[in-house]
């Protein structure tokens, strides 16, 4: 069996690739310190909000776009995106039946029913479509136990003060080029805030998706649990096929405190581009947890199958004693994409602990990069970290590509770094099908034996559906 | 995949680099064309900052603390050389390297042959544009060029011995083995003072060929090393190379191995410890240039005191190395709270069927292994001391057996007793 | 068990098959009847594992000439797990190790495979699990191998007790076992056995490709069949073994320089 009948596999249609047909409220295109004012404004949010923003926006004219990673890609014109767009909609709705229908039924076509009778049981949802967040489901019953869950905009209104105690100081305005311009024009996102003590009742999910053809996408997530309390959040993405790039420069902070924990969740599928690479999302995303307290723990897990460029670096900043920090993370690659993608664990505190584990899985003309930085301090006495990079060629024009970067400065301190490379050899596919299992079945199964310990992190409710978006990557006709 | 780093805009020299242009003599000898395009070379090309990546943790201060100019050599005692070893001076006059009766299968090369081979290995693996070999094209008087035929009885042990003198010691080696050639190298590069010992050796290795190549370096902490090595290795020959390295303010050992066209063995084990403000940085590079090609490398450091370790090993693996079989372990030791290691691997695969597999770990010394030493009566500071010997000796047993007078592990652990004061603090601490 | 009106499984005619440009089967032809047990002996490279992989579907070896019925239906056009789910079993010599898809989950997906072919009904897991636990007793295995990846980390026995425990889920009509001693020390050797001869019954057959005498000791074969270059050479009954047993296979050589020197003359 010739690796290539595997790639063949590999080519599944994606099939959230549709438009939703709906009068979008846009500003014109291009960026300058009237159009931070005007998303500001429109937005009417208090002055310590646009401050931020035109610090970002200020620090951002003086950056340079980075080019360390080595990515092809065509330079984007700034002044060519259009930094905010809105489903025409006067506000946000107290109920769900005033919503535009079209929105629901993009939702639900896209597998995330919001109405009352269809919803998840034990999944509060935070749907954002294009740059704005259009329903919540269950704030009311998370509001019971001192939940906030809601989007970013509306805490900026109802929560100033939390806001303003966070926003910023994870991920701050100038970290790097795409954090200080999300920072200057992001437009929604979600927010969780977990009070002290409280195990927050349902997992909590934010579903973006892009539906404009020409606008940016910017949100902000910031998720806080204060003492002891614990949350697990998971985040979906999906777009339209277009045949030009869209960029989505996202920021994530997370915050926890003294005994907390939190469980971040991505399964990402923005739209890809086409076999031969022409259209897709840039995803240069930067996300952040900073383990404040002592014994929190913060823990990301990540399946990134879309996007025609993934540049995202998930990490935990462990400061307070005993933290621990966690990066599970599993990225396939396909046709022309690129994906250059790892963690940071910085040991700060004592005791710390870090695991990673990352699967990248490359086919097709597609370069797949771990990239990773483990750094003890001169304070981490007796901080421990273990790392796992494992890779999975298909057809033998696939790049695998890894790079863990190791810094200690602590001799207390345990680092331990393990990679291995491996295909799908024919001998195990035969072995499969003598039993009866199809060609299909067989690369499928494989694949996710391979993620396995990835997917076992994934809450209970979307592990299934992680494992559903590897086979449809990897359906199709075989030859 | 575009190239590391980004081209420097305006390119030019530093004062260190300009200094040294300026004391040496006109270009004039056996390498007057390649010392010329050295020069040429330094004056357009600054010595590396830590703003180009791959100079990132790699401090230059130890040489621009060292006078710029060429190093008069005084001679200096040697120990005497092992059975069965053929010693040659890298760091004498041009006659040294005249006039010799070389053992049966060396030949040096004669000077057309020299002027078609000699760059040939750099321009392969990349490096001839590279600071650190600009810098030797520059001042290197000569060159050791040896044509190797047949089995080599004699190990060929090459002596740099810098001395306490001020200034750079260029030392420059060609090595042409022809098929089935066999020969053992041991190169020793040996500083009492504030100088720097530039070297740049090719190899090429025909089909068959076999060569085993132990470097040991044995410096000061006002010394430099700066050791680049080019290999070309041909189907079914075999590369092994053993590096140990301590006592200098700064070394960094770049080996460059390309498999032209793989189906070729290569092993690469390196020791590198470093103390007081010490720095020890070891680049590799292995390009499988074909399928088949096998790679065994493991790298070993020791950082105590405030010194500071950096490994980065690169392993790629192009569409045409099916097959291929590469393993790289980085196993580092870090001592005290003030020292610092750097250690990155860099996998880049592009063949589906291949098996490359990595790994790095960074400790102190094993708790559970002091303790069982202490539970049978062996002190702590002792215990300690056998354990770093057993770290070590894993990589010199590997050395050729012409390392033993030149007591390599003696070296090694010496530069862990004395030095930093610190560190005997902490001993007198234990003793207690 | 031979009855020379039970119904013909498995009819393999002037069977040609190469790897890569080697030619390794040149005309072998084989009938096996329901209740029937067959073994195939020779030396190594004598054929007898191709035999065996091509009639699993191995995508490395080619068909050349000849043809297979399964139950009168042409078995070669068929893709590899449609052989097994219409009950075609090979036991490998060496089973593949599959790293992190789990033992149990991989046998329930192949017996549900089998039974929808079969026109049953899909166990759920915990029907399943009943089957498994009942089944694990013909090999006498440990159930702390189905929580381990496929083959992962065993031992050559508990490999070949895992190739049986599948072949007592899938209830293959025809079974072929190759070199399923190897390897193997007596005692399991013994249950591998003692598995092989529960599952052999009037309406299956199994077909042992063997090196040794003593697999045949414990399963006892109705049809021995000699093999070399390609073709089986001689065919009797277990006296056949017997004999290979104690003469060796010299005197294979001296047959098979006969009919090939005349065959390259003519």
């Amino acid at each position: 069996m010739s690796s290539a009948t595997v790639g063949d596999l590999v080519s599944q249609p994606y099939k959230y690739g549709f438009i939703t047909e709906i009068e979008t409220e846009k500003i014109a295109k291009g960026l300058s310190e009237d159009v931070v004012r005007l998303i500001s404004a429109k937005k009417e949010e208090p002055p310590f909000l646009l401050d931020f923003r035109l610090r970002a926006y200020r620090h951002w004219l003086t950056m340079q776009e980075p080019d360390w990673a080595a990515l092809g890609y065509p330079p984007i014109d700034y002044q060519e995106l259009i930094y905010y767009a809105a489903p025409r909609q006067q506000q946000k709705k107290a109920s769900l039946d005033e919503v535009d229908p079209a929105l629901l039924e993009t939702f639900e076509k896209l597998g995330i029913p919001l109405s009352e009778q269809k919803r998840l049981s034990n999944v509060a949802v935070d749907a954002v479509f294009d740059s704005v967040s259009i329903a919540t489901t269950y704030k009311e019953k998370l509001a019971e136990d001192g939940v906030i869950f809601c989007s970013i905009s509306e805490a900026v209104k109802e929560h100033p003060e939390l806001v303003e105690r966070y926003l910023g100081t994870v991920v701050p305005a100038n970290d790097n080029f795409f954090a200080a311009l999300n920072s200057a024009v992001f437009s929604d996102g979600s927010f969780v805030f977990i009070p002290k003590g409280v195990a927050c009742p349902m997992e909590l999910s934010t579903y973006f998706r892009i539906n404009s053809g020409d606008t940016g996408q910017f949100e902000r997530t910031l998720i806080v649990a204060e003492e002891a309390a614990t949350v697990s959040y998971l985040e979906g993405c999906t777009a339209p096929m277009f045949d030009t790039n869209q960029l989505h420069a996202a920021v994530v902070e997370l915050v926890a405190l003294d005994d907390a924990s939190i469980k971040y969740s991505t399964v990402q599928n923005w739209y890809a581009g086409d076999e031969n690479g022409v259209g897709g999302i840039y995803n240069f995303v930067t996300k952040r947890g900073q383990c404040r307290g002592a014994r929190s723990k913060i823990s990301w897990t990540q399946v990134e199958t879309g996007s025609a460029i993934t540049w995202k670096y998930p990490s935990c900043v462990l400061q307070g004693a005993d933290s621990v920090g966690e990066f599970y993370s599993v990225a396939l690659t396909n046709h022309r994409q690129q994906a250059d993608t790892g963690t940071k664990m910085i040991h700060v505190g004592p005791r710390t602990r870090s695991t990673i584990v990352s699967k990248g899985i490359s086919a097709g003309h597609s370069s797949n990069s771990y990239r990773g930085l483990v750094q003890v301090g001169p304070k981490a006495v007796g901080a421990r970290n273990y790392s796992q990079c494992d890779s999975m060629l298909i057809g033998d024009r696939a790049a695998a590509n890894t790079y863990p970067y190791i810094r200690s400065q602590q001799p207390d301190a345990n680092i331990e770094h393990e990679a291995s490379t491996c295909r799908i050899s024919a001998d195990q596919l035969f072995y499969l099908q003598s039993r009866g299992i199809g060609f299909e079945a067989a690369v499928s199964m494989m694949v996710s034996g391979f993620c396995r310990d990835v997917f076992n992190q994934l809450p209970m409710e979307f592990a299934a559906e992680a494992d559903k978006l590897l086979s449809l990557k990897l359906e199709g006709s075989v030859g | 995949m575009t190239a590391m780093g980004t081209p420097v805009a305006v390119a030019s020299s530093d004062p260190w680099s300009q200094a040294l242009l300026s004391s040496l003599a006109p270009a004039a000898g056996p390498l007057e064309a390649v010392q010329r395009r050295g020069r040429a070379g330094l004056t357009h090309q600054a010595m590396p900052s830590r703003r180009a990546e791959a100079w990132r943790f790699t401090d230059t201060a130890v040489i621009q603390a060292i006078a710029p100019q060429l190093l008069q050599p005084a001679p200096e005692a040697l120990p005497a050389c092992g059975e069965g070893v053929w010693r040659l001076r890298l760091d004498g006059g041009e006659e040294a390297l005249a006039d010799q009766a070389w053992p049966a299968g060396l030949t040096p090369l004669p000077g057309p042959d020299l002027e078609l081979a000699l760059g040939q290995t750099l321009a392969d693996t990349g490096g001839r544009e590279h600071w650190p070999v600009l810098l030797n094209k520059a001042t290197a008087p000569r060159v050791l060029a040896l044509r190797v035929r047949g089995e080599v009885a004699p190990t060929l042990e090459l002596v740099s011995e810098a001395g306490a003198g001020p200034g750079v010691l260029p030392v420059r080696v060609l090595l042409l083995l022809e098929e089935q050639a066999r020969l053992t190298v041991l190169q020793v590069h040996r500083s009492g003072g504030a100088n720097l010992t530039s070297v740049v050796v090719e190899a090429r290795l025909g089909r068959g060929a076999h060569l085993s190549h132990g470097v040991l370096a044995q410096g000061h902490p006002e010394a430099a090393l700066l050791a680049h090595l080019a290999v070309v290795q041909h189907p079914d020959s075999n590369f092994d190379q053993v590096s140990t390295a301590a006592g200098w303010g700064l070394v960094r050992v770049e080996p460059r191995v390309l498999q032209s066209e793989g189906s070729a063995a290569t092993s690469l084990l390196g020791l590198q410890a470093v103390r007081g403000q010490q720095l020890a940085d070891t680049h590799s590079q292995v390009r499988f240039g074909g399928p088949d090609g096998t790679l065994e490398q493991g790298h070993r450091a020791i950082a105590d005191g405030a010194g500071r370790s950096v490994f980065n090993g690169a392993v790629q693996v192009p569409q045409a190395a099916q097959r291929t079989n590469a393993s790289q372990l980085s196993r580092n030791l870090l001592l005290s709270d003030r020292a610092r290691i750097d250690t990155k691997p860099e996998l880049e695969i592009v063949a589906d069927d291949v098996r490359c597999a990595h790994g790095a770990t960074v400790s102190r010394l094993q708790q559970d292994e002091l303790f069982y030493l202490q539970s049978r009566g062996i002190g702590v500071d002792q215990a300690a001391r056998l354990l770093l010997r057993g770290f070590c000796a894993e990589v010199l047993a590997a050395l050729p057996a012409a390392a033993a007078p030149w007591q390599p592990l003696e070296h090694l652990l010496d530069q862990e007793e004395t030095g930093d004061p610190e560190g005997t603090g902490d001993q007198e601490e234990t003793g207690r | 068990m031979i009855r020379s009106d039970a119904p013909i499984l498995l009819e393999i005619r002037d069977l040609h098959a190469r790897v890569e440009d080697q030619p390794i089967l040149r005309g072998v032809n084989l009938t096996l009847r329901a209740g029937e047990i067959h073994a195939v002996m020779g030396r190594n490279g004598s054929g007898k594992s191709t035999l065996s992989k091509v009639l699993a579907g191995h995508p490395a070896y080619t068909v050349t000439s000849g043809s297979v019925l399964y139950r009168g239906a042409d078995l070669l056009a068929l893709e590899p797990e449609q052989r097994a789910r219409i009950g075609l079993f090979l036991g490998f010599q060496y089973p593949v190790e599959i790293p992190g898809v789990s033992n149990l989950e991989f046998l329930r997906v192949a017996t549900n495979a089998r039974r929808q072919e079969q026109g049953l009904e899909e166990l759920d897991t915990f029907a399943f699990d009943d089957l498994v636990q009942e089944r694990l007793r013909v090999v006498q295995m440990d159930p702390a191998f189905l929580e381990r990846s496929v083959n992962q980390g065993f031992s050559g026995g508990e490999k070949k007790r895992n190739e049986i425990l599948q072949m007592a889920l899938l209830e293959p009509l025809v079974a072929i076992l190759d070199e399923t001693d190897s390897g193997l020390d007596i005692d399991a050797l013994r249950i591998v056995a003692g598995g092989v001869n529960q599952l052999a019954g009037p309406d299956t057959s199994t077909l042992l490709i063997t090196h040794y005498q003593r697999l045949l000791d414990a399963i006892v074969p109705d049809f021995v069949h000699v093999m070399a270059a390609g073709r089986i050479l001689r065919t009797g009954g277990k006296d056949l073994a017997l004999e290979l047993e104690e003469r060796g296979y010299d005197w294979v050589d001296a047959e098979l320089a006969q009919p090939l020197a005349g065959a390259e003359v003519g």
